[in-house]
């Protein structure tokens, strides 16, 4: 149908009579065009004589999902009107009282309805179609709408008669006598809202991450970083039709398998992202045509990867694509894909070859665990028209076939969404198949509006503004973006592994990283998410316990490297590319992860006062720590306690005594356990009495810990102000770590190992990290003495590192070196010639880039009292913004740069 | 169907004889026709030509000879060209004095080769050759991945090694060009890196040419690529170094091509490529 004006512009609101449209020869027909302009948004108004009962039935065997929430049935000539609730029931919204209650006569009932859902919609009077045949009473009904002739006049709403003739009614554009062009009318209302994808992408620089072209090399990398992710499931960015280094991933947290060493590792779940396409033949592909555009934009802001693509084949053929792919946020089980493709210059057969995933049985991991993936596709022609995803056959190893015959200049969508389920997830019913039926039922724009205000919601919580570094502002988003991506409130059972769900590196194996790097950014943005995660580790300290007992100890040891029971999964040996097989040590000694998740522990009790945490599972862990390093410490002929051979942070000394930054550690762990038992016992007796029966606690191991702790040795030089690193460090050999700058590898590899573990070179923070961590333990001038001996000697062999230098050096008040180590911090993952990402990104040192601007830039402290600051910007920095979550309440912190003499000035709302 | 055809220029010096055993090597691995070269300033009857190259007839037993007059380099090229040779193997230098890397002769060709060449040292003499082990120096650019190719296909059809040899750069450099994978100053836990690390290079060169059906591992060292190379060759007994060059040969370029040319025993596959 040919529309002109004023019916070729989009309505926001469509009242029309049932009648009319069926009295032509298939009335359902206008259901295709009705349910098309709900999905787009159109709020549509049925007004009938029919009873519910009549009309109802029919509208619910046509448009079954979530859009139907846009249909509105006026029956009995608008006497009741019924919309649908949250399970897609009718229910009535308006009636005859409502119109009594506002003085208005029954026949003006509809459109009083339609003036108010109007108002309700923010749609204006010129946004509204009301299509009849029944010109008088059509008038009748519109005229309260129409105060002065509006049908005629712009602005107004429009009002078309298809009745047999002009009724000489002023307003009313007759259309003719034909009853079906209601049914064409509606298809060209329908067709004025082009196929689309159900987003439009951020536009915000500050707010994307973007890859222009394609290298096809550089792929693992761009997979890494652009990687989606909800906690529950992550997948990878990479191409749906794949290229030769695609190594397309999707991970589901907790959910491990048996890798080729034997420990376990991240299962790969099956690529629900892939399809082949091709063109009379000829398949689509970057390595199979000439790319005209290209980029993938990371939009962080909405948490969904865009794709825009035009390509044009050995046939010239030239296509426009665009893509976008989410983990849903709002429901942590469903993945989506929407691809639209426009031939732009040729008309030709597409054929869509898709893996179809769904098999009968759920896949088992060695573990035991299950994963169920199901995935069903349909595809969208330019008029709106669906083809329905299959959704009820079986489909192990089969394909899902497609042909589509494109016609030039128009666009055609497909949409893929996945669900995804664990037998893990015992509380939840139904199947990842359920999953995908109800998606499609509550329609995409749905799910994608649930996502987006998820995304919106942790924004609010998480988002760091940065006026005046546009490069630092993106980096922290990236951050916070793969954190949230990364994090999970709803299951207590899974932490987040060094890569998080973005690559298989590290196997998904959870480090120090979560509790001491990635851990304050949940505790002070997303406590509930801090919350699962140290619940994690109590889930696991009957693991911890047991390895402490095999080690010959009390308390809990907990794992370096944890996977899904918390037992070790260390690997004992790697053979380095050097050819030197390398004992792989940590596993065995590098014990100070105890007190590392008993400082996480601690520290979010501290934040949130959760004392609901305390009482089931912190107090808990916090005595086991204890009791480890309890029983872990010898005492010294100099009557002090030590703690002998063990690795600290920095790992290139192996099998030291006394390392300063575990002894520290211990000490605080064991002072910080006496104090929590005694808090717990004085406030909660019966609590504090059931747990240590349960844990078979003897009344005088409080204080025995706080003995060990005033009588831990330090390594503390009381002269100088420095601690040790561990015995004998001072006396090691003293290397110049500038000459050797540049470089582009470790020291221990340029120096070998043996003489690195001579030398006084430390592969990251170890006594800085102390410092750090125990920040109001420690004077200001030892602070400074540490870090200005330390730093120098530290070959940042870890990623770990350089946030941490960034910190303390802004705390310290040298922004220059902080602003250094923070731009190091930022390349880690996106400086894009390294191809340190390829594995996937680094959890914990996103985490320390958080931390870096929070507690170094900021100076953000948290004393008992609340949060204080002392503000440390670069000079480009014109003002730092965010928000913290403390003890249940937000608090906006604002920090804006100063005149030069009185340096930044500091704001905490509460 | 074009035949497969090795070219190996011998100008009539004994140290040009040297090429023979790896060019006739080669021939045999890759099913080739044995192409001998001779350009002298004006053409000879063939029997003269025979006696200047110094190959007997048994030794010229399955071979062409392809005689030119004119520049030999030009002439080298030009043969080659015609016969779309898979390589050209030919002695770093003859008449030049002991301590050239390359001659004028076999510099020009380098320049203008239509295919990769193999240059052999007069000292490795004319003991026979076997390829046990190929060794691929790589600097992680995907512009050097270019030379994977080549280098794979001789070890698979050799039943040969390949040694892919990534020299961390003592000097800090770090490559332009993205897609490169140089060694990561951080290895945060080296039980998890090194091997994800190894992965991602072997991933990146398959990407280029497939690497089934072929032994194949990565080492690495640290310092400076003009000294490992030699080494890493030496110590691996190397039978080839295949190395990519990029055309510019002036004092303080192609300093690892130079070293390994002056420095290895075997026989040094040059491979120019264009970033």
């Amino acid at each position: 149908m040919k529309v002109s004006p004023p019916l070729d512009r989009r309505f926001r609101l469509i009242a029309f009579d049932w009648e009319v449209a069926a009295r032509t020869d298939d009335a359902t027909a206008v259901c295709g065009p009705i349910d098309r302009l709900l999905r787009c948004g159109v709020t549509v108004v049925v007004v009938t004589a029919a009873p519910l009962d009549a009309i109802g039935s029919r509208f619910s065997r046509a448009i079954s999902g979530r859009q139907k929430r846009n249909l509105f049935l006026a029956t009995n000539r608008g006497a009741e009107v019924y919309g649908f609730d949250e399970a897609l029931e009718p229910t009535l919204v308006w009636d005859d009282a409502n119109a009594e209650a506002g003085g208005v006569g029954r026949a003006e009932s509809p459109t009083w309805f339609l003036r108010g859902l109007a108002e309700r919609s923010d749609i204006r009077p010129e946004e509204i179609l009301v299509v009849s045949d029944d010109t008088e009473s059509f008038t009748r009904e519109a005229a309260p709408v129409r105060d002065d002739d509006p049908g005629a006049a712009p602005g107004g709403p429009v009002f078309v008669s298809v009745g047999p003739g002009p009724g000489g009614v002023p307003g009313i554009l007759h259309l003719g006598g034909e009853p079906r062009l209601i049914g064409e009318l509606l298809g060209a209302q329908a067709a004025l809202h082009p196929v689309r994808l159900p987003a439009t992408p951020e536009q915000d620089a500050e707010w994307v991450i973007v890859e222009d072209g394609f290298v096809p090399t550089r792929e693992h990398e761009v997979e890494s970083l652009f990687a989606i992710g909800n906690g529950f499931v992550g997948s990878r960015g990479s191409l749906a039709e794949g290229s030769p280094l695609s190594a397309p991933a999707t991970f589901v947290a907790g959910i491990f398998d048996a890798s080729p060493d034997t420990m376990p590792a991240l299962a790969r779940a099956p690529d629900w992202t892939h399809l082949t396409a091709s063109l009379n033949g000829s398949r689509v592909g970057l390595d199979a045509s000439e790319s005209l555009e290209h980029r993938r934009v990371l939009d962080m802001r909405q948490g969904i990867l865009w794709r825009l693509w035009r390509h044009r084949d050995r046939a010239g053929r030239v296509s426009h694509i665009q893509g976008m792919r989410l983990a849903s946020l709002a429901d942590r089980h469903l993945l989506l894909q929407s691809i639209a493709i426009t031939p732009e210059n040729y008309s030709e057969m597409m054929t869509l070859e898709i893996p179809a995933l769904g098999r009968p049985e759920p896949i088992r991991m060695a573990s035991g665990a299950t994963l169920d993936l199901f995935a069903a596709t349909r595809i969208e022609d330019p008029e709106g028209k669906w083809t329905p995803p299959p959704l009820d056959h079986e489909r192990d190893g089969a394909s899902e076939q497609w042909a589509i015959e494109l016609e030039l200049g128009r666009t055609y969508r497909l949409d893929r969404i996945a669900g995804v389920r664990t037998s893990r997830e015992s509380y939840r019913t139904g199947t990842a198949r359920d999953e995908v039926r109800d998606a499609y039922d509550d329609g995409l724009a749905a799910i994608v509006d649930a996502h987006r205000t998820a995304w919106q919601t942790r924004w609010d919580a998480s988002d760091i503004v940065i006026d005046g570094d546009a490069d630092a502002q993106r980096a922290l988003r990236f951050a916070a973006y793969h954190l949230i991506s990364a994090a999970n409130p709803e299951d207590e059972f899974v932490s987040i592994g060094a890569r998080a769900l973005t690559g298989p590196a590290y196997k998904g194996h959870a480090f120090w990283d979560t509790e001491i790097f990635m851990l304050p950014f949940f505790t002070l943005t997303y406590p509930e998410a801090a919350r699962a995660l140290l619940m994690y580790r109590y889930h696991t300290l009957s693991a911890a316990r047991a390895r402490a007992k095999r080690f010959g100890y009390r308390g809990a040891l907990y794992a370096w490297e944890s996977a899904d029971t918390g037992e070790d999964v260390t690997p004992s040996m790697v053979v380095a590319p050097t050819g030197d097989v390398i004992r792989i040590l940590v596993g065995e000694e590098e014990h100070h992860i105890s007190a590392d998740v008993a400082y996480g522990v601690w520290s979010y009790w501290h934040s949130t006062a959760d004392e609901q945490f305390l009482l089931r599972a912190g107090a808990e862990m916090l005595v086991e720590t204890a009791r480890f390093w309890a029983s872990r410490v010898e005492r010294g002929a100099d009557g002090l306690h030590h703690i002998r051979r063990v690795i600290g942070p920095d790992e290139y000394h192996e099998s030291v005594d006394d390392n300063a930054y575990t002894n520290g550690m211990a000490q605080w762990n064991l002072e910080i356990a006496a104090e929590v038992s005694a808090l717990v016992a004085e406030r909660w007796p019966e609590r504090w009495n059931e747990l240590s029966r349960r844990v078979g606690m003897e009344s005088d191991e409080p204080r025995e810990w706080r003995d060990i702790a005033a009588h831990m040795y330090t390594g503390l030089d009381p002269k100088t102000g420095l601690f040790e690193q561990f015995h004998g460090y001072f006396g090691l050999e003293r290397i110049d770590l500038a000459a050797y700058e540049p470089r582009s590898v470790p020291m221990d590899v340029l120096l070998g190992r043996e003489r690195t573990q001579k030398s006084q070179v430390i592969k990251q923070a170890d006594v800085v990290m102390l410092v750090y961590l125990l920040w109001d333990r420690f004077p200001a001038w030892i602070r400074e003495a540490n870090f200005r001996y330390y730093e120098p000697r530290t070959g940042h062999g870890s990623s770990l590192s350089p946030p941490i230098h960034a910190t303390v050096a802004a705390r310290l008040g040298d922004v220059e070196l902080a602003q250094r180590y923070l731009r190091e911090t930022a390349a880690i993952d996106l400086a894009n010639r390294m191809g340190n990402a390829a594995g996937g990104v680094h959890a914990g040192t996103l985490g320390g880039l958080w931390q870096a601007v929070a507690f170094g830039f900021a100076g953000l402290t948290l004393p008992a009292e609340g949060p204080r600051l002392a503000p440390s910007l670069p000079d480009a920095w014109r003002r730092l913004r965010f928000a913290i979550q403390w003890r249940g309440q937000r608090v906006p912190i604002d920090v804006s740069q100063g005149p030069p003499a009185r340096g930044p000035t500091a704001e905490v709302s509460s | 169907m074009t035949r497969r055809v090795v070219s190996v220029p011998l100008d009539g010096s004994d140290q040009a004889l040297v090429a023979m055993p790896v060019a006739r090597r080669l021939a045999e691995l890759e099913g080739a026709v044995l192409h001998v070269i001779h350009v002298a300033s004006a053409i000879s009857p063939l029997a003269d030509v025979i006696e200047r190259i110094g190959l007997s007839a048994a030794e010229l037993q399955g071979a062409v000879l392809d005689a030119k007059a004119g520049d030999p380099a030009s002439g080298i090229i030009e043969a080659a060209s015609e016969r779309h040779s898979m390589f050209i193997v030919m002695c770093t230098h003859t008449g030049a004095a002991a301590d050239t890397i390359v001659g004028r002769t076999a510099l020009a060709v380098l320049r203008d080769a239509p295919c990769p060449v193999i240059l052999v040292r007069p000292q490795r003499g004319v003991a026979p050759w076997m390829l046990k082990q190929v060794l691929l120096p790589h600097d992680s650019t995907p512009t050097t991945s270019a030379t994977i190719g080549p280098a794979a296909d001789l070890a698979r059809k050799a039943g040969a090694e390949l040694v892919v040899l990534h020299v961390a750069d003592a000097s800090g450099r770090l490559p332009d060009e993205h897609g490169s994978l140089p060694t990561s100053r951080y290895a945060d836990q080296p039980q998890h890196e090194w091997p994800e690390w190894v992965k991602e290079f072997l991933d990146r060169l398959s990407c280029v040419c497939p690497l089934h059906a072929l032994k194949v591992r990565l080492t690495l060292a640290s310092g400076a690529p003009s000294e490992e190379v030699p080494r890493a060759a030496a110590g691996l007994a190397a039978d080839l170094i295949v190395l990519a060059w990029r055309g510019e040969w002036g004092d303080d370029r192609a300093e690892t091509v130079k070293a390994a040319i002056r420095g290895a025993t075997c026989p040094v596959m040059v491979l120019r490529v264009r970033p």
